[in-house]
């Protein structure tokens, strides 16, 4: 979050929108283009359906890859337009990757750090709770 | 014994007459004493001491002996007479009283014997045996006849019974003959009705015949489009299953543009403001291969739709096949059961027609019987009253017999 926002990227997992800098983003890809054991279904935000689209995450060291449902666009957005999580749910949700709320046509609307989410993930499965 | 009545029937006058002149005197007296004897006048005697002539007193005296003699024998003849006529008088009696009391085993005795009255007691007791020989030859006659009119009786009552029971039933028989001719008529009306039925059920048997090969050969049609239209749907099927072919290819490229345009955009996205008009392109980009996998889609669906839409027309057209093939197998039963109830029908036709002409000649025949059997009726009737006539006769000719037996009996001849 020390980058001033401009471009973010819609994707949708799930029946839910989600938002994410484009700057994390890699590439955008198929599943049938990528290697089996990078993909990354079940995370924080859901399990895809349709499991159309792949995005591709640069990670320490490597490349992850999330699948999503379906690619929605790309939004120009101002910093005004992204809006910390309330405290009180900052508290409550455990994961870090829920970086706050970017509102978009007057719709609040998850802004998601990608390469936390895939952190999260990755921690989680060495160590399951 | 005739002999003192056998005098001549002239008069002693009418013989004086004759002689001449009658003398006179003694004689004269003597003469007139016999005159009177030969009249009958036995009783008179000449007083013979008045006669001075001793020779006329000797003739006075045989004159009177004479007339003594004639008058005791006349009495004798009388009484024997007298007896005689007792004894036939007693016979007839006794004969007559016999027969009255129809006794006929007894002999016949007099209280007067005389032979004069042995023939007559002979002649009587012939007659009595020939009457007992004729009432014992009647009562066995009567006996038998009772005994035969009896045996007529009853066949003239069994006669008349059966008469009777064979008028009644030639009745029956006659009415049955009636009711069977009206059973024949109807039969024969019955039979030409069945051959006329016979006749139209033919005409529709041979139009059903015909619309039965009509029916097959649209059948074989309906075969033979199924078998076009299953080849049509086969090809119409490949050429589908081509377009989905093609579909998916420009369905990949399209979103293989797709995923160039959102990577282009997202390279544009990354470039900041120099990036914008790429941006702008890849972002019309990634609609067109939108646009294009909308359409695709689409055309998938519709694919699906006619993939469904043919498989239905397959299945269809393969029951249609199915159908056409059973329909000529059962137009092929049809047409065999349509030949064999043509052939029930001619024969049946047939079989009316000679029915009819047999039951008419059977009507003729029974009106034969039926007149025949009325004239046998007639013949019965007369027979039957003949029967009655003879029963009655009978049955009087017994009463008859009983009543000659009981006539008999009285007679006693044992």
């Amino acid at each position: 979050m020390s980058d001033p926002i401009s471009e973010i990227l819609l994707f949708q997992v799930g029946a839910h929108v989600f938002a994410a800098p484009v700057r994390d983003v890699v590439r955008i890809g198929t599943v049938r283009d990528s290697a089996a054991e990078e993909l990354v279904l079940d995370t924080a935000l859901g399990t895809p359906f349709s499991r159309q689209r792949c995005i591709v995450v640069a990670s320490p060291g490597s490349e992850r890859t999330l699948v999503v449902d379906q690619v929605v666009g790309f939004r120009t957005v101002g910093e005004n337009d992204v809006q910390p999580l309330p405290a009180f749910a900052a508290a409550c949700i455990h994961s870090g990757a829920l970086a706050g709320l970017v509102v978009l046509d007057d719709i609040p609307t998850p802004f998601i750090d990608l390469p936390t989410l895939l952190r999260e993930h990755a921690a989680r499965r060495v160590t399951p709770q | 014994m005739s002999e003192p009545f056998d005098v001549d029937d002239e008069t002693p006058a009418q013989q004086q007459g004759k002689a001449g002149r009658a003398p006179k005197g003694e004689a004269g007296r003597l003469v007139s004493f016999l005159h009177g004897i030969a009249e009958g006048k036995l009783e008179d005697r000449l007083d013979v001491t008045s006669f001075s002539d001793p020779g006329l007193r000797a003739v006075a005296e045989q004159a009177n002996a004479a007339a003594l003699r004639a008058a005791a024998d006349i009495r004798e003849a009388r009484q024997r007479v007298q007896l005689v006529t007792t004894g036939v008088d007693e016979a007839i009696e006794a004969m007559i009283r016999l027969v009255i009391q129809g006794d006929l085993s007894g002999t016949l005795r007099l209280g007067v014997s005389d032979a004069a009255l042995t023939p007559l007691i002979a002649g009587i007791g012939q007659v009595m045996e020939t009457l007992k020989k004729f009432v014992t030859e009647i009562r066995e006659a009567a006996l038998q006849l009772s005994t035969s009119s009896a045996e007529v009786l009853a066949a003239a009552t069994q006669n008349e019974s059966s008469t009777s029971a064979q008028a009644s039933a030639i009745h029956e028989t006659t009415a049955t003959m009636e009711e069977l001719k009206g059973a024949s008529h109807q039969i024969a009306e019955n039979a030409q009705m069945v051959a006329s039925i016979a006749e139209q059920t033919l005409v529709g048997g041979r139009q059903g015949e015909g619309a039965i090969k009509s029916f097959m050969s649209s059948m074989e049609s309906v075969k033979r489009n199924a078998i076009e239209v299953d080849d049509a749907i086969a090809k119409l099927s490949k050429r589908v299953e081509r377009i989905g072919t093609v579909v998916e290819v420009i369905d990949e490229i399209a979103d293989r543009s797709d995923l160039l345009a959102l990577n282009a955009a997202l390279e544009g996205a990354k470039a900041g403001e120099a990036g914008r008009g790429f941006s702008i392109v890849a972002a019309e980009m990634r609609r067109l291969a939108e646009n294009v996998m909308e359409s695709t889609k689409e055309i998938k669906n519709l694919i699906t739709e006619i993939r469904e839409a043919t498989h239905a027309a397959k299945e269809a057209s393969d029951g249609n096949k199915k159908m056409a093939a059973e329909g000529e197998k059962l137009g092929g039963h049809a047409m065999e059961s349509v030949s064999g109830i043509l052939s029930g029908i001619q024969e049946t036709s047939d079989a009316a027609r000679v029915i009819h002409l047999a039951t008419q000649q059977q009507r003729t025949a029974t009106e034969q019987v039926v007149q025949s059997m009325s004239e046998i009726e007639e013949v019965t009737r007369q027979a039957q009253a003949g029967s009655k006539q003879a029963t009655g006769a009978a049955a009087e000719l017994t009463k008859l017999a009983e009543r000659l037996a009981d006539l008999v009996k009285r007679f006693k001849v044992e």
